[in-house]
């Protein structure tokens, strides 16, 4: 009985002053490389090598309106939203459909396709690029959207089925379902009627982690899309970098605007987006 | 069976189908294919009439510079992630798990990096660690009176340096991960090693660290697996230079297969590629499976 008033009062008495300057300082330089890059959006090269760190002389916004332009920016960003919007749809029902018909079936079967969507966790099927790129040639798909948005669905539907899985086993009631076929209702009624709305924290975090894997993915961009007009966004920063000049700080609003749909994205929903990360790789 | 279970059998099989078909079609069935091109003639100049070589692209494997460059960076790339993602990211978050007044914001700001894009990061820290004038680095370490580095283009550092930029981009990843842990330790008993008069140290050894083993493995096996795959990073920072200094196996199967056009030698590699993981996640789960019944 003595003891609980010490402990309270020793962990009480020493606020972590020191941990906290030495964590500011770190959070500081961490973030160091971002901050440069904002303010050097706004610089000639040789006020960039003269003052790297400080703020800039003035707020011209004239190599974000080249980059723009140079980028067909609205372009590029609708192709990327394309692809990732229907990327992250595609994976989120069709894996959500998948996990129900396995969690609710344990035919051997049944049990043998889930393991094969498991062992997508580990094997590296990016060592299948030269037969996947043969297949999307003989589709036809070759140069068009399509072709990443399949490859991103037959590629990101394992871990959502993996974390559907585990959900529906734990937290969707089997009974609410009995009763809803002793009513009549057909299989694809009661999952979208009962079984998928109880999904919505799973659909959450599989649609955050999906939306950062796709919208930042370059590899499969870079081998299935060639034309300009079907670029995304990371294609043009990539194919404009590589025609380097003089004039380097005109490059910087291009990195900017490659990375700022996320940023923006990440601003205003960042606790759900750090929910989402952890519960999509802690959950299951 | 009447035929209202048989219809409802057929209507489970029918949601299972096209999450199937695209695993199958895009994922599955192109890998397996590479087991087969792994041990015929198809290269560029071929592509159809293939022959059975045997085991030829194995046996130019051990021979080939490119090819064992990259998967010794590769593995090297993949432990040094592993071991400073999760030992810094586990630090951070016990850290930012204490009652600080800033803590939220300084969460924010270690994660951060992990939602940009590892190629758009590459091309940044490109900048910041080049040798010509305007490299914020060694701007810096010229103005301590100290010498220039030249972090990408000297062969015996510029893997050392991609990953530097990959921890500065990942370890707030790590971290997030880690205080969802946390946070599900039940605080009494912090309370009960409080009146047992154990130390902070001997807490976190103790306490933390065993309930920890479920994060610990999945930091630990994604790092590993996403570090054997390493490639935007390495295409915007060096390219596989200088020399072949930073290729790793992605860069190397590509370059062999799709710039030098030998699909079956890229195929090859890739089959070796496919054990190579295999045996190390193997070893690792069984490894921290070992260690998680050891705390217990």
């Amino acid at each position: 009985m003595t003891t609980r008033p010490y402990s309270a009062k020793r962990r009480l008495r020493r606020y972590p002053w020191i941990l906290e300057a030495i964590l500011i300082l770190l959070a500081a330089v961490v973030f160091v490389p971002v901050y440069y890059l904002i303010v050097t959006t706004f610089k000639s090269p040789e006020e960039a090598a003269l003052h790297p760190l400080s703020l800039p002389a003035g707020l011209d916004f004239g190599n974000y309106a080249a980059a723009w332009e140079a980028m067909v920016y609205p372009r590029v960003l609708a192709n990327t939203a394309i692809v990732t919007i229907a990327s992250v749809i595609g994976i989120v029902v069709f894996s959500a459909m998948a996990a129900y018909g396995l969690a609710r079936r344990s035919h051997t079967l049944h049990r043998a396709i889930f393991y094969l969507f498991l062992a997508g966790l580990m094997v590296p099927f990016q060592m299948g690029l030269v037969s996947l790129y043969k297949l999307i040639n003989a589709l036809g798909l070759m140069d068009s959207l399509l072709a990443v948005i399949f490859v991103n669905i037959g590629s990101g539907c394992t871990i959502a089925i993996f974390l559907f899985h585990s959900f529906i086993q734990s937290s969707v009631p089997l009974e609410l379902e009995e009763s809803a076929f002793m009513d009549g209702c057909s299989v694809p009624k009661t999952f979208w009627l009962i079984a998928f709305p109880l999904l919505k924290p799973v659909i959450a975090t599989v649609a955050i982690v999906s939306t950062l894997n796709v919208w930042n993915d370059f590899m499969n961009p870079l081998l299935f899309l060639q034309s300009r007009e079907h670029n995304v966004i990371l294609l043009e920063v990539f194919r404009n970098i590589g025609q380097f000049s003089v004039d380097w700080t005109s490059l910087f609003p291009m990195l900017m605007l490659g990375v700022a749909p996320l940023m923006a994205f990440y601003l205003f929903m960042q606790k759900y987006m750090i929910k989402g990360v952890a519960a999509g790789a802690l959950k299951g | 069976m009447n035929q209202r279970t048989w219809k409802r059998e057929l209507n489970y099989s029918l949601f299972i189908a096209p999450a199937l078909l695209f695993y199958v079609l895009f994922s599955v069935y192109p890998f397996l294919s590479m087991f087969y091109y792994s041990v015929t003639d198809y290269t560029v100049r071929k592509i159809t009439n293939l022959s059975f070589v045997g085991l030829d692209n194995y046996k130019h494997l051990f021979g080939s510079d490119l090819l064992r460059t990259g998967l010794k960076n590769s593995i090297l790339y993949a432990v040094l992630m592993t071991v400073f993602q999760t030992s810094l990211g586990l630090v951070l978050a016990v850290f930012l798990d204490r009652k600080l007044a800033t803590r939220n914001l300084l969460r924010s700001v270690f994660f951060m990096p992990a939602v940009f894009s590892p190629l758009i990061v590459g091309f940044l820290w490109g900048y910041l660690m080049s040798t010509s004038d305007y490299g914020l680095i060694n701007q810096g370490l010229e103005a301590l009176g100290l010498g220039k580095i030249n972090f990408l283009g000297d062969k015996d550092i510029a893997l050392y340096s991609i990953v530097f930029t990959q921890l500065w981009q990942w370890t707030g990843w790590a971290m997030v991960i880690f205080l969802a842990n946390l946070q599900s330790i039940p605080k009494d008993l912090y309370e009960a090693a409080d009146i047992d008069g154990a130390s902070g140290w001997k807490q976190f050894w103790r306490v933390t660290l065993p309930l920890m083993q479920p994060s610990v493995n999945v930091v630990a096996v994604t790092a590993m697996i996403g570090g054997l795959k390493v490639f935007d990073i390495i295409l915007a920072l060096t390219d596989g230079g200088p020399g072949n200094a930073t290729q790793t196996i992605m860069t190397a199967y590509i370059k062999t297969s799709f710039n030098e056009g030998f699909y079956n030698r890229g195929a090859a590699f890739g089959v070796v590629f496919f054990g190579i993981v295999m045996a190390i996640t193997l070893i690792m789960m069984r490894y921290l499976s070992k260690w998680g019944e050891k705390i217990r």
